[in-house]
C-alpha cells in the first residue's frame, strides 16, 4: 500500500516537471532540441572544437582555456565549485564531465541535462572519449576521422624516432611547497605511452597511475632524460631556477650529471586530446636533440 | 623549593650526556634513513645521505629551536602547559610566512615568520596580564582565541589563492622536515639561532629558577624580570618563527621535550636549557625517522609529514599533564 502510494507520488512529481527529462540518448543523436554543449574538462572541450563542434559549445570550466576560440565562452566554474544557477542560465542539453564526481553528474541530470562521464587517462580511453563524443553528438563521422588523425601524428614520431637508442626517462612534475615528494607518470598512463611513442623507456614503472615518490626512490630510478613538466609556472623565471637547482642537488642522477634535466612549460603535454601527436613530438625531440637539427 | 649548588663537573655531564644521546641517534637515523645498504655506487649512497642528512639536520635544529622555546615559554609564564603551538606562536609565525611567501618574497619567511611570533606573544601576554600577574587559565585560552584567529585568516587566504597554492599551504601546514629543494642555507640559519637561543637562555636559566618560584621574590633577590622577560620572549619568538620558516608548524614539541626532562632532571633550568636542546633535536629526528620507516610499510600510502605524528603524540600528553601535573600545581597555588 505504502509503496503504491510512493510510485503515485513519484509519477505525480514526473508529470509536474514542465520539461520532461527525455535525454537525447545514443539513439536519438540531437533529438528534438538543439544541441547545447557544457564542457568541464580542458581536453574533452579540445576535442569538441577539434570535431567541428565547436559553436555547439556553450559553457566551459575555469580549467578548459583551449583552444584559443573557448576562452570566449562562459565560464561555469569546475566540477569542485560549479555555479549552478550560470549551468541552467546557459541551457545546455549534454554535458561532458571527469569520472569520479558522480554527485555532480546527478545534479545535472536532475535538471534535465544527459551527462556523460568520461575517462582519458590512457591513450585507448582518450580513443574511446572521442568516439564516445561522436556518438552522443551524432558525429561518429568526425570522431572516426579524429581518432585516424592522432593516430597518423603518433605514427609520424614513431617513425622519426625509429632506430634510435631508447633512453630512460622520468616525467616528473616540480616539487609541492613542504614536501620531499615528486609526482611522476607512472605505468599505464597516456604520457607513459607517449613516452614510448618518443621512442624512450618510462624510468619509473613501477606503479601505475600518477604515484608521487620520494628522492631516493628517483636516484633508485637513476634515468637518463628528466622532463620537469613545470606548466603554470612560465610567468616565475626564479620558481624555474629554484626547480633547476633543486634537481641539481642528486649529482649521481645520470640526467642530472649529463646536464639532461629539461623543464618543458607547454600546457598540451599533459592534455589528452588531439594535440597528442604534438606532445609526442615534443618529447621526442627533447629526448632525442639530433632530431631537431635533421628537422627542416 | 630550593635548588643545589650546581658543580661544574655536573654541569658537563648533562651536556655531554644529552650532546652524546643525540649525536647517537643522529648517526643511527642517518644511516637507516639513507637505507646505506641498497645501493649499487658510491655517488648514489652519497646522493641518499645528503638526502637523509638533509632530514636529520632540519629535524634537529628545529626540534632544539621548539623545545627550548617551549621550556623558556613554560618558566617565563609560570605555565607548565605553555608551548609554542598551545599560545599560537606557531599559528602567527605561519600566517606570517604564509603573508611574505605569497605576497612579499620567499627569503623573507624567516623575518615575517618572527614578526607573526612576537605579535602573538605580545597579544597573549596583553590579554592574560592583570594587575601585573598572569592569569594561568586566561593565558592558555588567549592562546586558543589567537589559534582560531590564525586558522581562519589562514583559511581566509586559502580561499583566495589558486588551487594548487592551496593544497601546498595545506600540506605545509602539516609540518614536514624533509623536502625535494633542499634549503642548506635556511637550515643553517636556523641553527645558528637556535644555537645563539641556548646560549642566552644558558644565561637566563638563573632567573627562570628564581621567576618560578615567584616574581616578587625573583624582583627581591635582584633578578631584572622585566628584563629577563622581554629578552626571552624576543629570543623565543625569533627561533620559532625561523623553524616555522624552515618546515612548517611542528606541534607539541616544546611541550612534551621539557615536561619528559623536568620528570628525570628535576626543575633546575641551568641544567633544564641545554638538556631541552639536545633532547628536543634528538625527540624530533626519531619522530622523522619513524615517518620514513612507515613508507613502503602503508604503500601505496606516502608516509605521513612529521608534524603529524608529534601532534598524535602531544594531544594525549596534553590531556595527561592535564589530568595530573597542572592540577596539582594550580591546586598548590
Amino acid at each position: 500500500m505504502r509503496v503504491a502510494g510512493l510510485a503515485l507520488l513519484g509519477l505525480a512529481l514526473g508529470c509536474s516537471e514542465p520539461e520532461p527529462a527525455s535525454p537525447a540518448g545514443p539513439g536519438t543523436p540531437g533529438g528534438e532540441r538543439p544541441l547545447r554543449i557544457l564542457s568541464l574538462t580542458p581536453n574533452i572541450t579540445e576535442i569538441l572544437f577539434a570535431m567541428g563542434l565547436g559553436d555547439k559549445v556553450v559553457g566551459r570550466s575555469t580549467c578548459c582555456n583551449e583552444p584559443p576560440e573557448a576562452r570566449a565562452l562562459p565560464v561555469v566554474g569546475d566540477t569542485l565549485h560549479m555555479n549552478l544557477n550560470q549551468v541552467i542560465a546557459l541551457k545546455p542539453t549534454l554535458a561532458f564531465m571527469i569520472t569520479g564526481r558522480e554527485e555532480v553528474a546527478r545534479g545535472l541530470e536532475s535538471r534535465g541535462v544527459r551527462t556523460v562521464m568520461l575517462e582519458s587517462d590512457t591513450l585507448p580511453e582518450m580513443f574511446d572519449s572521442i568516439r564516445i563524443i561522436g556518438r552522443e553528438t551524432g558525429r561518429e563521422d568526425a570522431a572516426g576521422s579524429l581518432v585516424a588523425r592522432i593516430e597518423t601524428d603518433l605514427a609520424a614520431v614513431r617513425r622519426r624516432v625509429a632506430g634510435l637508442a631508447r633512453r630512460r626517462v622520468l616525467f616528473a612534475f616540480p616539487m609541492t611547497v613542504g614536501s620531499a615528494r615528486i609526482m611522476v607518470a607512472g605505468r599505464g598512463t597516456f604520457v607513459d605511452a607517449l613516452l614510448e611513442v618518443a621512442g624512450a623507456e618510462n624510468a619509473y614503472p613501477d606503479r601505475a597511475n600518477w604515484p608521487t615518490v620520494s628522492p631516493q626512490k628517483v636516484i633508485a630510478a637513476a634515468p637518463d632524460v628528466i622532463l620537469v613538466h613545470a606548466v603554470g609556472d612560465e610567468g616565475a623565471p626564479d620558481r624555474l631556477e629554484a626547480i633547476r637547482r633543486a634537481w641539481a642537488e642528486w649529482t649521481s642522477i645520470p640526467a642530472v650529471a649529463a646536464g639532461r634535466v629539461h623543464i618543458l612549460t607547454e600546457p598540451y603535454l599533459t592534455i589528452p586530446g588531439p594535440r597528442v601527436g604534438l606532445a609526442a613530438e615534443r618529447l621526442a625531440e627533447t629526448i632525442h636533440p639530433q632530431l631537431q637539427e635533421r628537422s627542416p | 623549593m630550593t635548588l643545589q649548588p650546581l658543580s661544574a663537573r655536573r654541569y658537563a655531564c648533562t651536556v655531554l650526556f644529552w650532546l652524546a644521546l643525540w649525536l647517537l641517534v643522529a648517526a643511527a637515523a642517518l644511516v637507516l634513513g639513507a637505507r646505506v645498504w641498497v645501493w649499487e655506487s658510491s655517488a648514489q649512497l652519497g646522493d641518499a645521505l645528503r638526502d637523509a642528512l638533509y632530514g636529520v639536520a632540519t629535524a634537529s635544529v628545529v626540534g632544539g629551536a621548539l623545545a627550548l622555546a617551549g621550556l623558556a615559554f613554560q618558566a617565563l609564564l609560570r605555565n607548565p602547559l605553555a608551548s609554542p603551538y598551545i599560545l599560537g606562536v606557531s599559528g602567527g609565525a605561519s600566517l606570517g610566512v604564509i603573508l611574505s611567501s605569497l605576497f612579499v618574497s620567499v627569503l623573507l619567511q624567516p623575518i615575517f615568520g618572527f614578526l607573526g611570533a612576537l605579535v602573538t606573544v605580545g597579544t597573549v601576554y596583553t590579554i592574560a596580564q592583570r594587575r601585573g600577574r598572569l592569569e594561568p587559565y586566561t593565558l592558555l585560552l588567549s592562546g586558543v582565541i589567537l589559534n582560531a584567529f590564525y586558522a581562519a585568516l589562514i583559511m581566509l587566504t586559502m580561499s583566495l589563492v589558486k588551487p594548487e597554492t592551496r593544497g601546498d599551504i595545506a600540506y605545509w601546514m602539516m609540518g614536514n622536515v624533509s623536502r625535494f629543494d633542499l634549503q642548506w642555507g635556511l637550515v643553517g640559519l636556523v641553527a645558528v639561532l637556535a644555537v645563539g637561543a641556548a646560549v642566552v637562555f644558558a644565561f637566563l636559566a638563573k632567573g627562570f629558577n628564581l621567576i618560578a618560584v615567584g616574581e616578587e621574590t625573583a624582583g627581591a633577590l635582584g633578578v631584572r624580570v622585566d628584563r629577563v622577560r622581554h629578552v626571552t620572549f624576543v629570543v623565543a619568538s625569533l627561533v620559532t618563527g625561523a623553524a616555522v620558516a624552515l618546515t612548517g608548524p611542528i606541534g607539541f614539541v616544546g611541550l612534551i621535550v621539557p615536561h619528559l626532562l623536568r620528570m628525570l632532571l628535576g626543575p633546575d633550568h641551568r641544567r633544564l636549557v641545554p638538556a631541552s636542546f639536545f633532547f628536543g633535536a634528538t625527540f624530533l629526528v626519531l619522530a622523522n625517522l619513524a615517518t620514513g620507516l612507515l613508507e613502503g610499510a602503508v604503500a601505496p600510502f606516502p608516509p605521513p609529514p612529521v608534524g603529524v605524528l608529534t601532534a598524535m603524540c602531544g594531544g594525549p600528553f596534553f590531556v595527561y599533564l592535564l589530568r595530573t601535573r597542572w592540577r596539582r600545581t594550580a591546586e598548590v597555588q
